[in-house]
C-alpha cells in the first residue's frame, strides 16, 4: 500500500478513535493492527515490548478511572482498548514501512518540500551516531578525569554541538551534490498511488463508520 | 572545460563583536582549464575555505566575502544557479565522514543523480560506470556509515564522476586514506583530467606523490595574504623537500622475550557489521614502549584502538595488565587508557584553548612535569598566541595539535594515537612528534599509534606491528 496513505489511514482511525466509546470497536481494530503486524513477521523481542510498554499506561490509565471518577467499568475498558488500538493500528502502518520508502512517498504523492523530506531521512540516518556520539562524549569525558553523567549539562552541550556541526555538514554535502531546494528533482524510484489504494482507505473508514455507528444504535 | 579565477578575493568569518578579521586576504591566482593544480599551504592558512568558496559553498554556510570575487569562465560563482553548478564544480571534503546525506553507497549516487534532473533510466548506468572507475562496484549495497575512511573517499569521487563535474575540487582528500588507496584515486584523478578533460584542483599540506601528476603547483602563505603559481624550478624544489624518505629500508628491532607485556590479546575476534576485521590468536603490546600500527584501509585498526578503550564490542580476550578490559569500569579503565580520536572535535570538553589546558592540568596524572612545560610545548606548537580562541574554530592541523598535547598532560600510562598527524604541515609534524618522544619517556607511558604517514616516525617508535590478512604481526622494516 502507498506509505503517505497508510500514514493517513493510520492518523484518521486514531482520530475517530478518540472520539467514541465502542470497546469492541478498539479492539477490533487492535486485532487487525496485530494480524498486519504479525505479517511483517517482526521479532519476538519487538512482539513482547509491543504487548508490554503500552500495559503500563493502559493499566494506569484504567486504574485511575476505576479509582478515582465514577464514569464506571466501561469507560476504564474504552480507554484501556484504546491504548492498545492506537499503539497496534500505528506500528501495523511503521513496521510494513521503510523510512526511506515513507519520506520519497510523502515528497512524491504529499508533495512536502524535498528540503523537509530529505532532512528528515538525512536526520533519521544520523540516529545510530548520535547514540554512539554519547557514548564517545562520555568516554572522552572520563579520560580527561571528567565524569560526565547523564543529568550533565556538559554532555548534552557536546551532543547539541556535535548535531549543529553535523546538521551544517549535512546541508553542504546535499548541496555540493546537487541537491537545491524547490528546484526540480527526478526520481528513480517512482511511488504512485494506484486505485486499490484509495479502495483500501475508503474501503476502511466506511466499513469503521459502520461498525461505529452500528454498536452504538444497539 | 572551465578557467578558475581568483581577483583580489578577501575572505572573513566575523567574530560575534562585530570584527571581520581576514582569512583570506587580497589574493589572485588563475587556476587553468584542463590542469591538474595542487594548492599547498601551512595548516591553517585557508587552504579549505579557498576551496570552499570556489565550489560555492561559502558564503552561503559561513564566512563573509569583503572584497573581489572567484569567477568561472567569466561568471562569478555566486551567480551560478545552485542546480547548474554540480555539472560545473563538485568537491571532496576533508573528512570523509561528513559528505553524504544518504544511507548507503548505490542511494547516496542516485541522490546526486536524481538533484540533476537525469533521466530515471540512465541512472543505474552512469551509478554502474562511477563505480566501476573508482573499482569499488562490491561497496554498492554497503552502509555508508560501515566503511573506512579511504573506502568512504573512494564513493565520493564516485559520486563526482557519477555528477559528471567539469571541475573538481579535493580539499585534503587523503588525510584518512592509506598510500594504496592514495596512488589508486590519484592514478583515477589523473585519468579523469587526461582522458576526459577534467580541471582538478587538489589541496594538501603533504607533497608527497604529487610530482608525477601534477601541472601546477600554487603555494598559499600562512597569514592568507598571497597566492602565487610557482614556476617549474621552483616547484621542483619544493616538491624535492617533500620527497618520501626511503622508509623501506629502515629497521625497527622485535619485541625482547624481557618486554613486559601490557595488552594483551588472546583469540580476540573484532567485527564490523557482518564483515570479520581480525581473528587474533595472540599478541601482546609492551609496557613503556612506543609501537607502530599499519595496514590498509578498512583492515580494522582504529577498531583494535576503539576495542581497546571499550568503545567498540570484541571477542575472545583482550587484557590490560591481567584484567579483561570489558569488565573494567569506565571510570578505572580511563585512568589507565586514554585515546586520541581520529577526529579532534570528539576529544574537546571545553570552549577556549585555555580552558580545555586548564582541564587536562587540573586532572593530569603528572602535573608538576606539565606545569612549567606547557609554555614551552605552545610555543614549538604555535599554539601560544591562540588561547582565547574557541577550539572550534581552529583549523584542522591546530585542533590536532591541541588535541595531542592535551592528551599527554593528562600522563595517562598507556596512550592510544588513531592517525594523530593528519593535517599537519611538516614543521608541525616534526614538533608533535619531538614533545610525543619527550613525554612517553619522561612519563614512562606505553604509546599504540596508528598512522598512515611514516615519514620521521622511525625516530619515535620502538616496534612496529602490520596488520594484514586479520592477523596483527611485528615485523622488523618500518614500510
Amino acid at each position: 500500500m502507498n506509505p503517505s496513505l497508510k500514514f493517513l489511514l493510520a492518523v484518521l482511525i486514531a482520530l475517530e478513535i478518540s472520539f467514541t466509546n465502542t470497546w469492541t470497536v478498539n479492539l477490533g481494530l487492535a486485532v487487525i493492527g496485530l494480524l498486519v503486524i504479525l505479517s511483517s513477521r517482526p521479532s519476538l523481542k519487538r512482539l513482547v515490548l509491543l504487548f508490554f510498554v503500552p500495559l503500563i499506561p493502559a493499566v494506569a490509565l484504567a486504574v485511575a478511572i476505576l479509582l478515582q471518577s465514577n464514569a464506571g467499568i466501561h469507560f476504564a475498558l474504552v480507554l484501556f482498548t484504546r491504548i492498545y488500538a492506537y499503539v497496534f493500528v500505528g506500528s501495523a502502518a511503521t513496521l510494513t514501512t521503510s523510512v526511506a520508502d515513507l519520506v520519497m512517498s510523502l515528497e512524491q504523492n504529499a508533495h512536502i518540500p524535498s528540503k523537509f523530506a530529505y532532512g528528515f531521512l538525512g536526520a533519521f540516518n544520523l540516529l545510530p551516531k548520535i547514540v554512539s556520539e554519547v557514548n564517545v562524549i562520555r568516554a572522552a569525558g572520563n579520560m580527561r578525569g571528567q565524569a560526565l553523567h547523564i543529568w550533565s549539562p556538559q554532555l548534552y552541550f557536546k551532543a547539541i554541538l556535535a548535531s549543529l556541526d553535523w546538521s551544517e555538514n549535512l546541508a553542504e554535502a546535499m548541496t555540493s551534490h546537487g541537491f537545491s531546494e524547490d528546484a526540480p528533482r527526478t526520481y528513480f524510484k517512482q511511488i504512485r498511488i494506484r486505485w486499490w489504494d484509495w479502495l483500501i482507505v475508503i474501503g476502511s473508514l466506511a466499513l469503521l463508520q459502520v461498525a461505529l455507528f452500528g454498536l452504538h444504535l444497539q | 572545460m572551465a578557467t578558475i579565477s581568483v581577483n583580489h578575493l578577501s575572505f572573513s568569518y566575523p567574530t560575534e563583536d562585530g570584527q571581520k578579521p581576514l582569512t583570506l586576504a587580497d589574493i589572485s591566482a588563475t587556476f587553468p582549464n584542463g590542469g591538474f593544480s595542487l594548492l599547498t599551504g601551512p595548516s591553517g592558512s585557508g587552504k579549505s575555505t579557498l576551496m570552499k568558496i570556489i565550489s560555492g559553498l561559502y558564503p552561503k554556510f559561513g564566512g563573509l566575502i569583503t572584497a573581489g570575487e572567484v569567477r568561472l569562465n567569466d561568471t562569478k560563482i555566486s551567480d551560478i544557479p545552485e542546480t547548474d553548478r554540480g555539472q560545473l564544480v563538485a568537491m571532496m571534503f576533508q573528512n570523509p565522514n561528513q559528505q553524504f546525506a544518504m544511507d548507503t553507497v548505490e542511494r547516496e549516487l542516485i541522490f546526486a543523480l536524481e538533484n540533476q534532473c537525469v533521466a530515471p533510466a540512465d541512472m543505474m548506468a552512469r551509478v554502474d560506470r562511477a563505480l566501476d572507475y573508482v573499482e569499488i562496484s562490491q561497496l554498492r549495497h554497503r552502509q555508508l556509515n560501515s566503511l573506512s575512511g579511504g573506502e568512504k573517499q573512494k564513493v565520493a569521487l564516485a559520486v563526482i564522476i557519477a555528477m559528471q563535474a567539469d571541475t573538481i575540487l579535493l580539499d585534503e582528500p587523503f588525510a584518512s586514506v592509506d598510500p594504496v588507496a592514495r596512488q589508486l584515486l590519484l592514478a583515477k584523478l589523473s585519468r579523469l583530467q587526461h582522458e576526459e578533460h577534467k580541471t582538478i584542483i587538489i589541496s594538501d599540506h603533504d607533497l608527497e606523490d604529487y610530482d608525477a601528476y601534477i601541472d601546477h603547483l600554487f603555494v598559499l602563505n600562512d597569514t592568507g595574504d598571497s597566492l602565487v603559481l610557482l614556476n617549474d624550478k621552483a616547484a621542483q624544489q619544493k616538491m624535492a623537500t617533500f620527497k618520501r624518505q626511503d622508509t623501506s629500508n629502515q629497521q625497527l628491532l622485535l619485541p625482547k622475550k624481557t618486554d613486559e607485556p601490557i595488552i594483551s590479546a588472546n583469540n580476540l575476534k573484532l567485527t564490523a557489521g557482518t564483515s570479520t576485521l581480525l581473528t587474533q590468536p595472540k599478541i601482546d603490546f609492551f609496557q613503556h614502549h612506543i609501537t607502530l600500527l599499519t595496514g590498509a584501509n578498512g583492515t580494522g585498526k582504529s577498531t583494535l584502538l576503539l576495542a581497546i578503550s571499550k568503545l567498540h564490542q570484541y571477542n575472545g580476550s583482550l587484557l590490560l595488565n591481567q584484567k579483561e578490559i570489558a569488565k573494567i569500569r569506565p571510570n578505572r579503565l580511563y585512568q589507565q587508557v586514554a585515546l586520541v580520536f581520529q577526529d579532534a572535535d570528539q576529544q574537546f570538553l571545553n570552549v577556549t584553548v585555555s580552558e580545555e589546558l586548564a582541564l587536562s592540568l587540573k586532572n593530569s596524572q603528572a602535573p608538576a612535569y606539565f606545569k612549567d612545560r606547557i609554555p614551552k610545548f605552545l610555543e614549538k606548537l604555535q599554539l601560544t598566541q591562540l588561547q582565547d580562541q574557541v577550539v572550534y574554530t581552529l583549523s584542522g592541523g591546530q585542533k590536532k595539535k591541541l588535541q595531542i598535547l592535551e592528551m599527554l598532560i593528562m600522563a595517562t600510562p598507556v596512550l592510544l594515537f588513531d592517525e594523530p598527524f593528519t593535517g599537519l604541515d611538516f614543521s608541525s609534524l616534526q614538533a608533535v612528534m619531538t614533545i610525543m618522544k619527550q613525554v612517553a619517556k619522561d612519563c614512562q607511558q606505553t604509546m599504540i599509534i596508528v598512522s598512515h604517514q611514516l615519514f620521521g616516525l622511525d625516530a619515535l617508535v620502538d616496534y612496529h606491528v602490520t596488520l594484514e590478512n586479520k592477523q596483527l604481526q611485528y615485523v622488523e622494516g618500518l614500510a
